[in-house]
Order: C-alpha cells, then sequence, then structure tokens
C-alpha cells in the first residue's frame, strides 16, 4: 500500500514539477510509494483524512482548529523563518480602494470555505462590522484555490479577493503578472502557517513518524532542498497547536463549529 | 476636334475593336470566374468556421455545463479562460455563459461583459439567430462572427454559451484574393489584348497591303502587284493572288487600251487620207471631162474658154481641199465667200456622171452672190449630196437640185435622187454626233453631214414622193475652225 498524502491549493499545487519532487523526496525518505491526493476542495481533502484514506494531508490552519480533537500535527512549513503567515486582502489595482470597507458592494472571490486566509479572515473581520459576505460583497463567490483567486482579481472576474499572504508572495516572486493587477490593500494578523496533519491516532504509526521526519529533514537533502526552493520555504519543524489560537479564536467569533 | 462618328465602336478599326473585344471577354471571364472562386472561398471559410465554432462549443458545453447548472462564476470563467488559449484558431474575442434569464455568469473577459450584466443587445440577436440556426452568424461590418450553443440538461435550460469571434483574416483573406484576382485577371487581360491586337495586325497586315495598293490605284496609280508570300492561310493566299491577277489584268488592259489608241491614231490618218482623196477626186471626173472636150473641141473659142474656166475652178477646188488638209493640221480657217458660180460649176462636175448613168438632171440654182459661208465646203456638201443622188438613182430617174438663200442668213441646197431611200444604217449619220466613217459605203453623205455641222447647220431629210430629199441647211453663222475637228 502507498503512503497516500493529501494535497490542497494551501500551496501552488498546480505546479506539475513540484508535485513530481515532493513526491520523489517523500517516496526517498520513506522507503515506500507515495501517492499524492489532490481534491477540488479543502473540504474532500479534510473528509478523506477524517475517514482514513489518507495518511496525511497539507491543509489550512481553520479545518484543523476545527478538527483539531481528531488531527495532530505532523509538520509546520517555516516561512522566512517562522511558521506563520498572513492573509492578504486585495482588489483589482485599478479599482481604487485601500480598505475593506471601500470593497462593499464590488464582487470579491474567496478562496475556498474551508480556508483561514482566503475566507475565515475575511468573514472575521466583516463580522467585526456585523456584516455576512453575501451581503457586503456583491455575488462573492470561491475560485476554490488561492492562485484561482489571483486569477479572477487580475482578470476582472472578481473585484476583489482574499488570498493567502505566502501566495500572494510567492506568484509575485514567479508570476508577476498575475499579481501585477492586483493591490494588497489589507494584512492580517500573523496566524500559524498551514499545517501537516494526521488522525491522532495514527500520529505514533510509522507512516506518520516518517513522514514526520522526511519533512522536518527536507532541507538536509538536495530533492528537499529544491523542494523547497520551488516553494520559498525554509523547511518544517514539528509546531505545535497553539500557533493555531489565533484562527481558533476567529472561527468562534463567526461562529463557525470548532 | 473629333469627327462625327469616330465615337460610334462599330467605326473603329479592327486592330482596336478585336483587342477590346479579348480584353472585355477575358474580363468577363475573369469576373465569372472570379466570382465563382470568391463564392467557393467564402463557403470553404464558412464551413470551416462552423467546424471549428462547433469544435469549440462542444469542449466548452462539456466544460461549463456543469458550472452553468450550479451557477458557478469561477468554474464557469475557468473553462472559459482556458478555452481562449486552446481555440486560438478560432480567436474568440468574447465568450461568455449566460444564465436562462440571459444575465452573464461568466466571460472570459470580465472587464467587457462582467457577471451580472447583459451583452450588448446586438450580440444577444446575433447569439439568438445562432443558437437556432445551430450554425455562425457573421457581420462582415463589424468583421465577428457570433456563435452560440444553448445548455440543458434534458429539458431544462440551464444557459447558454455565446462567444464572438474575430473573422477580420478570413475577410482579409478574401479581399487578398479579390487583389490577387484582379491584379492576375487584368494583367491577362491586357495580355491577351495585347496579343489579340498584335495577331489582328498579323493577321490584317496582307489585308491592309492590299487595301493600300487600291486607295493607291484609286488615287490613278497603276495596281501593284504585291507579295503572295506575306499571306497567312489560304484565305490571304486567295485575296492577295485575285489582287496580283487584277493588277495583271488592269496592266493588260492598259497596255491594250494603248495599243488601240495607236491604231486608232493610224485609222484617223487614214480616214483623212480616204477624206482627202475622196474630196479630191470629186472633181477631177469634171476636169477629165473638160481635158476631153478641150482636146476635141479646143479650137472653138467658146468652149476652151467654158472649159479651162472649168479646169480653173475644178484645179480650185482642188487646190483649196488641199488647203483644207492644211488648214486641219495647222488650224487656219478659210475666208472665201459663197457665190451662185460655185454651184453652177457643180452642175458641171457631175454631167459626166449624170450622163454617164443616163439621168435626167433637174437644177435650179437660187443663190445670190456673196452669201457669208465658206465656198469650198459649202461646195463639198453640195457635190457629195449630188454624187450620192447620182450614185443611188437607177436609170433614167431624175436627179433634182435647189438652192437658195437660207431664212435669218446663209444658204440651203436641196438634192432629191430616185433611188430607193436611205438605209437605216445610212440614215443615222445624219444624227450622229460623232461617230466613226461608216465601214460599208456612207462615206461622202457621213463628210457632209460633219462639214455642215462644221458650218454651224445640219443636213436633215425631209418627206418626198420619189426616192430621198436631203437638205443641207447652211448659215452664215458658221465657225470655220470647227472644220478642223469635223474631219
Amino acid at each position: 500500500m502507498p503512503v497516500r498524502f493529501g494535497l490542497t491549493p494551501v500551496f501552488l499545487d498546480s505546479d506539475l514539477a513540484l508535485l513530481r519532487d515532493l513526491g520523489g523526496h517523500l517516496e526517498a525518505a520513506l522507503g515506500f510509494p507515495v501517492q499524492l491526493v489532490k481534491r477540488r476542495t479543502y473540504q474532500e481533502i479534510v473528509a478523506l483524512l477524517l475517514a482514513g484514506q489518507l495518511d496525511a494531508a497539507w491543509i489550512c490552519g481553520f479545518p484543523y482548529v476545527r478538527h483539531a480533537d481528531r488531527l495532530s500535527l505532523l509538520a509546520v512549513p517555516l516561512h522566512r523563518g517562522r511558521p506563520l503567515y498572513q492573509s492578504y486582502l486585495i482588489s483589482d489595482a485599478t479599482l481604487g480602494a485601500s480598505t475593506i470597507d471601500d470593497l462593499r458592494g464590488h464582487s470579491h472571490a474567496f478562496s475556498d470555505p474551508d480556508s483561514n486566509s482566503g475566507f475565515l479572515v475575511t468573514r472575521w473581520l466583516l463580522a467585526a462590522r456585523h456584516e455576512r459576505p453575501e451581503g457586503f460583497f456583491n455575488r462573492p463567490f470561491f475560485a476554490y484555490g488561492h492562485r484561482n483567486v489571483l486569477r479572477a482579481v487580475g482578470a476582472g472576474l472578481a473585484e476583489s479577493g482574499s488570498v493567502d499572504g505566502y501566495v500572494w508572495e510567492t506568484v509575485a516572486d514567479r508570476e508577476p503578472a498575475l499579481t501585477s493587477g492586483t493591490k494588497v490593500i489589507g494584512r492580517s494578523d500573523w496566524h500559524g502557517f498551514p499545517p501537516i496533519c494526521c488522525l491522532s491516532e495514527n500520529r505514533d504509526g510509522p507512516v506518520a513518524r516518517g513522514l514526520a521526519k522526511a519533512l522536518t529533514e527536507m532541507a538536509e537533502s538536495v530533492s528537499g532542498r529544491r523542494v523547497l526552493k520551488t516553494l520559498q520555504l525554509d523547511g518544517f519543524v514539528p509546531g505545535e497547536p497553539s500557533l493555531y489560537g489565533g484562527i481558533a479564536r476567529m472561527a468562534a467569533a463567526v461562529g463557525a463549529p470548532t | 476636334m473629333i469627327p462625327p462618328g469616330a465615337l460610334d465602336p462599330r467605326r473603329w478599326p479592327l486592330a482596336i475593336r478585336v483587342p477590346l473585344i479579348v480584353a472585355v471577354l477575358v474580363a468577363g471571364l475573369a469576373l465569372a470566374t472570379g466570382q465563382a472562386v470568391l463564392s467557393r472561398l467564402a463557403r470553404d471559410q464558412e464551413r470551416h468556421l462552423s467546424e471549428l465554432a462547433s469544435a469549440f462549443l462542444d469542449g466548452l458545453a462539456t466544460a461549463v455545463q456543469p458550472a452553468a447548472a450550479r451557477a458557478d462564476v469561477w468554474e464557469a470563467f475557468d473553462a472559459l479562460d482556458r478555452a481562449r488559449t486552446r481555440y486560438g484558431a478560432l480567436r474568440p474575442m468574447l465568450s461568455a455563459v449566460l444564465l436562462p434569464d440571459g444575465t452573464v455568469l461568466a466571460s472570459a473577459e470580465p472587464r467587457s461583459a462582467p457577471s451580472g450584466t447583459r451583452l450588448p443587445s446586438v450580440i444577444a440577436a446575433q447569439a439568438d439567430t445562432a443558437a437556432a440556426a445551430g450554425r455562425p452568424v457573421l457581420d462582415a461590418d463589424a468583421a465577428t462572427a457570433v456563435l452560440a450553443r444553448d445548455l440543458a440538461e434534458g429539458d431544462v435550460p440551464v444557459g447558454r454559451i455565446v462567444a464572438q469571434a474575430d473573422i477580420g483574416p478570413l475577410l482579409a483573406e478574401r479581399r487578398a484574393v479579390v487583389r490577387t484576382l484582379v491584379l492576375v485577371n487584368g494583367a491577362f487581360a491586357l495580355v491577351f489584348a495585347a496579343a489579340g491586337g498584335l495577331l489582328v495586325r498579323h493577321l490584317l497586315a496582307p489585308a491592309d497591303l492590299v487595301r493600300r495598293r487600291l486607295t493607291e490605284a484609286a488615287r490613278g496609280g497603276r495596281p501593284v502587284p504585291v507579295d503572295e508570300t506575306v499571306g497567312i492561310g489560304p484565305e490571304h493566299a486567295a485575296l492577295l493572288a485575285a489582287w496580283n491577277q487584277a493588277a495583271a489584268a488592269s496592266a493588260e488592259r492598259e497596255a491594250m487600251a494603248a495599243r488601240l489608241a495607236k491604231e486608232e491614231r493610224h485609222a484617223q490618218v487614214g480616214r483623212l487620207a480616204a477624206a482627202m482623196a475622196h474630196e479630191v477626186n470629186n472633181p477631177l471626173g469634171g476636169l477629165i471631162t473638160a481635158v476631153d472636150t478641150l482636146s476635141d473641141h479646143g479650137d472653138d473659142p467658146a468652149v476652151r474658154a467654158e472649159a479651162l474656166g472649168l479646169l480653173r475652178r475644178g484645179l480650185g477646188d482642188i487646190r483649196n481641199v488641199v488647203r483644207a488638209g492644211l488648214v486641219t493640221w495647222r488650224g487656219t480657217p478659210g475666208t472665201t465667200a459663197l457665190a451662185a458660180q460655185d454651184f453652177e460649176d457643180l452642175r458641171l462636175l457631175v454631167r459626166h456622171e449624170v450622163a454617164r448613168r443616163g439621168l435626167t438632171l433637174d437644177w435650179q440654182n437660187d443663190l445670190p452672190d456673196q452669201i457669208a459661208v465658206d465656198r469650198t465646203l459649202a461646195r463639198q456638201v453640195a457635190l457629195n449630196l449630188l454624187l450620192n443622188a447620182a450614185a443611188a438613182s437607177p436609170p433614167q430617174g431624175t436627179l433634182r437640185f435647189r438652192a437658195g438663200k437660207l431664212d435669218g442668213g446663209g444658204a440651203v441646197v436641196e438634192v432629191t435622187d430616185a433611188g430607193p431611200g436611205l438605209p437605216p444604217a445610212v440614215e443615222v449619220l445624219l444624227v450622229a454626233c460623232d461617230g466613226p466613217p461608216p465601214e460599208d459605203g456612207g462615206l461622202g453623205l457621213w463628210t457632209a453631214v460633219r462639214l455642215a455641222r462644221s458650218l454651224g447647220g445640219r443636213i436633215v431629210r425631209l418627206p418626198s414622193d420619189t426616192g430621198t430629199r436631203l437638205v443641207a441647211e447652211l448659215p452664215t453663222v458658221s465657225a470655220p475652225m470647227e472644220a478642223i475637228h469635223a474631219l
């Protein structure tokens, strides 16, 4: 049985070369075949993970805190030396908006309903204003991927969007044309970087331990460094659940089940 | 100034009309083939566009139908955005997924067709037509084609795909083909017209050569033969050969005419000599009679004097005839007036002939003296009439002579014979203006008529109970010079 590793658009999962390198590194590190499993939504991957269909998955902090009672952290990426990232509120560069209040009545692209940076943060901001996305924005929709949010705003399909700050920065570096038409008008507090989780009941199993070791030692191998370079990450650390306290608080504030 | 009718194409030279006709025919053919080519090109382009559109819509419908059914903006946009790059051959300018209410769910160009809005009415109307017809609707003015496909799940409509493609390159290709056709066919028309012109000139060259020869001949020149080797084909060979035959025949006629003219001159000289001999011979009979009289009765002074006078006057007549001949050639008219004695001499001159034939001469000379009529010519007229009458009368017949003054001035001479009458061929001589002397008799009457006409008079035949009655009217207003031409 191969090791089944779930992926979500918390990172640039559309880069097939990256996926090939990641799979190759994990297989080399584990000594087992690795099957990378992709689905369109976070919900599908989380459901597979919770159902035991996946050995581990790279998910967002928001579903982690929602299922913290059943999920355990295997590793947390380090971005610019810290296991933290921000949510960016972006707008069409031609819109002239500078705050979230300027986005009222404009169309908005969210990433995923289970995304912290791509939905929860903005929903939390609106909740603080006693607003809901469908009332504040005009025709908000989900693009199911941070990169898709950038495409939607850049093409004019949406006049604003909620996106992972790490993804925006990485795409701005690799594909500047995709972000050139967008403008960051708001940055959230620092939150725990989307983690790699497994079922808590499997945390001490050999596969989970092997995956945790392969991830945390990724920077020590050539193939791992190539993957990290592409991901523009510094490495992985074991991580602590407390990193996601802010997300849990926001989820609680908006009434999301945790 | 343009001559009248010069603008009428029917009067233009063949060397211009034929190339023009060739050019018009080639242009017409080019127009027809060009239309066929363009029509075929348009059909092929539209078929190709329709096939591309079908492929585009088929692929897009599969991708966007679930999104349309869920009204998923992003999924619809993602499918449209990816299709735009995958169907570059169709050159989509706009593609959108419409909801059943006609609003845009998503378009590949959200800035020009934002979600939640409606497409421009023109495009929407063209989309209705395209969806109903199942093929693109072309708008040549806008250089666009609108294609549409209705999306449905079962009987439930879920939306419509509408796309607007840029057909500018197709129209540009048609224009390029039109330009190429115009240039190529125009060049062909010019080349064929030029070739036609050269060919026609080449074909018409032999005919033109004959035309120039004809023109020269019509202006009085001699028909000049042409080189038969310049002809092209049997028609030209026949034409040139016919011309050369005509030229040869003309030259032959000219030579014959020259020969005839020369012979005519000889004949005229012969006739002149015959007339001279005739006029000299006329008095000779009387002179011989006078010589005989002198020989027999020369001792009688009266007879001798009469015979000598007769001889003198007869010789004088001969001298005058000779002079008349000289006048004929030198152009000097006679001047001696006519007197009654001049006719009396004639009585003696014809007496021998009258006696020889056993005729009776009824003589009446009432001519007064000094009539302003040339006496020599008048005597010759009278003598010719008398000798003719004597010759025409049967033996024992009566020869009547009358001479008198003509009313209005001049002399009139009437001679009546006892013959059977003038033959029609001889009577014609009385009215013929100019004609050759008769070949078989009548030389005396022909001479008398011409002499009388030269004196300004005439000779007519009057009715008579017996024989022929001829009257010579010799007016005083004669023009002796005409005698030159009379002979």
